[in-house]
């Protein structure tokens, strides 16, 4: 099927694909990011902001700016413009485009049982989730009283009930650890989404499977890192690996086994691709572990616009709003922060 | 201030004197521990204050690493990540004592912080940003500790600084009411003593002057009288009595009615 895309391909998703096109060149460039880090104060950042794609949805804040009123209208632009394409959308491009707010949406079912489980008030959660993450019947999570309830009530009608089902037995809910939940949730996301895509075929499935690979890896590279010294076994570890990606199996089987930084690091040079990030850092580092893998990541999104023809690039563009989002986000704290000599550590660029 | 040196009503006698002589010395004794203790209190006053200068300082820079450590966790782990520890919490793992510390007599309240229970919150950001967020803890623990050490500095200075205005209000007051009035009370005292002493002296003078002119009196009575004795028994002897011819004689310086010339 690879190849015959041109043909077909703008019959349903043109007009989107365009779209999408659109959105990515409103996205802020290197200049855009110099002068805002040129910035004395918050009000200096709206300005800038008001000349870009932003403006409309800044211009109406009242001064003293917040920094999470910035990051806030920010990702309200981004949900409208997803919004926007959603409701344009077909099959299969429309459960593409709604595949990708699973994760958020793990993150926001797992706030909620938290918070119910510590008797804090719905309202009070709701305003705290991810908007990309809301579904309807989100607000019934709080109902429950047990995992197992929470299960059959709720979590059976949403698009999450097969993760649960699959991974997690309702004994495991109850005592599970509210971290490894959410991570063997999104595991399960993971090989769904890749399996979703792989079934897509064509360029679809070889670019996003690309990413979602990396996604993976990069997952296990910080799961093992972060559960280095606390009480998470290597079986349950292993556990959290997704069933795919570049480091599958044998480079789990290393990464499970390592008991610090230098040992992850040894395994990770096996790898090519990775090689080279881990070239980056010196020995016994790993602050700007996250850093390099953001640079890597955006890349890899920015590599997916090169061609035409397949849903990568809806998936790209997300991604890289997050990562603008972020950058936003830095930069205004460090501003707001007076922490100007520390802005340009954590600015990915995207052009 | 009006009757600034006034004295006490007392009645004034000896044992008058003797109690207010040795509320004096009660006094004296007092003024002279108070002024101690009130120079110990300011010694550790500057000291306080010296640290509390020294910390806020550095309470400054503390909040400041803290404050970016947490934008540091934001960046990585996504912006929900402070509602995600949030809501995980159920207990504070971190709380604050208070105990009383006595210093040089006054009890200051100093506060100090311990860990209560572990937090399970090890594999927070497991994915993404878990070191960020556990560094972003301990910043915040360090800030913690300088927050506490703060408090408890700021609380001993103002109850030093209570402390220091009433011993010194007491001091001041022993000085320049108290013991000048004991002493007024006691030169007034020995005044009216010495006075009493004085009227005491000049009536014994007094009477005896008296005495002594009534012996001489009765000295001089009885010689003349002696005299006359002696005149009259040697006149009887001489077949005279001298009583009567001065009986005659001075019947004689009388009219007689019967005599005509």
């Amino acid at each position: 099927m690879y190849g015959f895309e041109a043909m077909t391909f703008n019959v349903h998703s043109g007009y989107l694909e365009a779209i999408v096109r659109g959105y990515r060149s409103g996205l802020l460039t290197a200049a855009d990011y110099n002068n805002l880090c040129q910035c004395e104060t918050l009000d200096d950042i709206k300005m800038h902001l008001s000349a870009t794609e932003y403006g409309p949805y800044l211009q109406n804040e009242p001064s003293p700016l917040h920094t999470t009123t910035i990051v806030e209208k920010c990702t309200l632009k981004l949900v409208d413009e997803y919004k926007h394409m959603l409701c344009q959308a077909t099959e299969p491009l429309s459960t593409f485009l709604e595949y990708i707010t699973y994760g958020h949406m793990i993150d926001n079912v797992v706030l909620i049982v938290t918070g119910t489980l510590h008797e804090r008030d719905v309202q009070e959660l709701l305003e705290k989730c991810h908007p990309l993450g809301m579904f309807d019947s989100i607000a019934t999570l709080a109902v429950a009283q047990n995992m197992r309830e929470l299960y059959r009530l709720v979590l059976v009608d949403t698009p999450l009930a097969p993760y649960f089902s699959e991974c997690i037995t309702s004994e495991d809910l109850d005592d599970m650890n509210i971290e490894i939940m959410r991570n063997t949730l999104y595991k399960a996301y993971l090989e769904d989404f890749y399996r979703f895509c792989k079934k897509l075929g064509g360029a679809t499935a070889e670019i996003m499977s690309d990413l979602l690979s990396f996604e993976a890896d990069r997952r296990a590279v910080n799961i093992t890192i972060n559960s280095i010294g606390t009480e998470l076994t290597r079986e349950d570890r292993k556990n959290l690996y997704s069933s795919f990606g570049l480091l599958y199996p044998y480079g789990h089987e290393e990464l499970a086994a390592c008991e610090d930084i230098d040992q992850v690091r040894a395994v990770m040079e096996k790898y090519p691709p990775y090689q080279s990030i881990f070239s980056k850092l010196s020995y016994g580092e790993s602050q700007m572990l996250d850093k390099a893998f953001y640079e890597e990541e955006v890349k890899r999104l920015c590599l997916s616009f090169e061609q035409q023809f397949h849903f990568g690039v809806f998936f790209a563009y997300m991604r890289l709003k997050e990562q603008e989002i972020r950058n936003l986000m830095w930069i205004s704290e460090c501003v707001a922060q007076n922490q100007k000599s520390r802005v340009h550590d954590s600015v990915v660029f995207i052009f | 201030m009006s009757g600034q040196s006034q004295r006490l009503n007392v009645v004034p006698t000896v044992t008058m004197l003797g109690v207010m002589k040795a509320r004096l010395i009660g006094a004296t004794r007092g003024h002279a521990l108070l002024k101690k203790k009130s120079d110990a209190l300011t010694v550790q006053f500057r000291q306080i204050l010296k640290k509390i200068v020294s910390t806020k300082e550095s309470m400054g820079d503390i909040m400041k690493t803290s404050s970016f450590a947490l934008t540091e966790a934001k960046y990585v782990a996504g912006e929900n990540i402070k509602h995600i520890v949030l809501e995980n919490v159920q207990n504070a793992s971190l709380k604050v004592r208070s105990r009383q510390e006595n210093v040089a007599g006054v009890k200051l309240p100093k506060f100090e912080y311990f860990s209560d229970g572990e937090t399970k919150n090890d594999l927070t950001g497991l994915a993404r940003g878990g070191q960020q967020v556990q560094q972003c803890r301990a910043a915040y623990v360090k800030a913690i500790e300088v927050l506490v050490e703060l408090a408890s500095l700021q609380t001993s200075f103002l109850t030093l600084d209570e402390a220091i205005k009433t011993t010194n209000r007491r001091v001041n007051a022993l000085e320049n009411v108290v013991k000048p009035r004991l002493e007024n009370t006691i030169n007034y005292i020995k005044g009216e003593l010495d006075e009493l002493e004085r009227e005491d002296f000049f009536r014994l003078k007094k009477i005896q002057g008296y005495k002594k002119r009534e012996i001489e009196r009765q000295q001089l009575a009885a010689k003349q009288f002696a005299e006359e004795q002696f005149a009259e028994k040697v006149s009887l002897q001489k077949g005279i009595s001298i009583n009567l011819a001065h009986n005659f004689l001075s019947a004689a310086m009388q009219k007689d009615e019967d005599i005509i010339f």
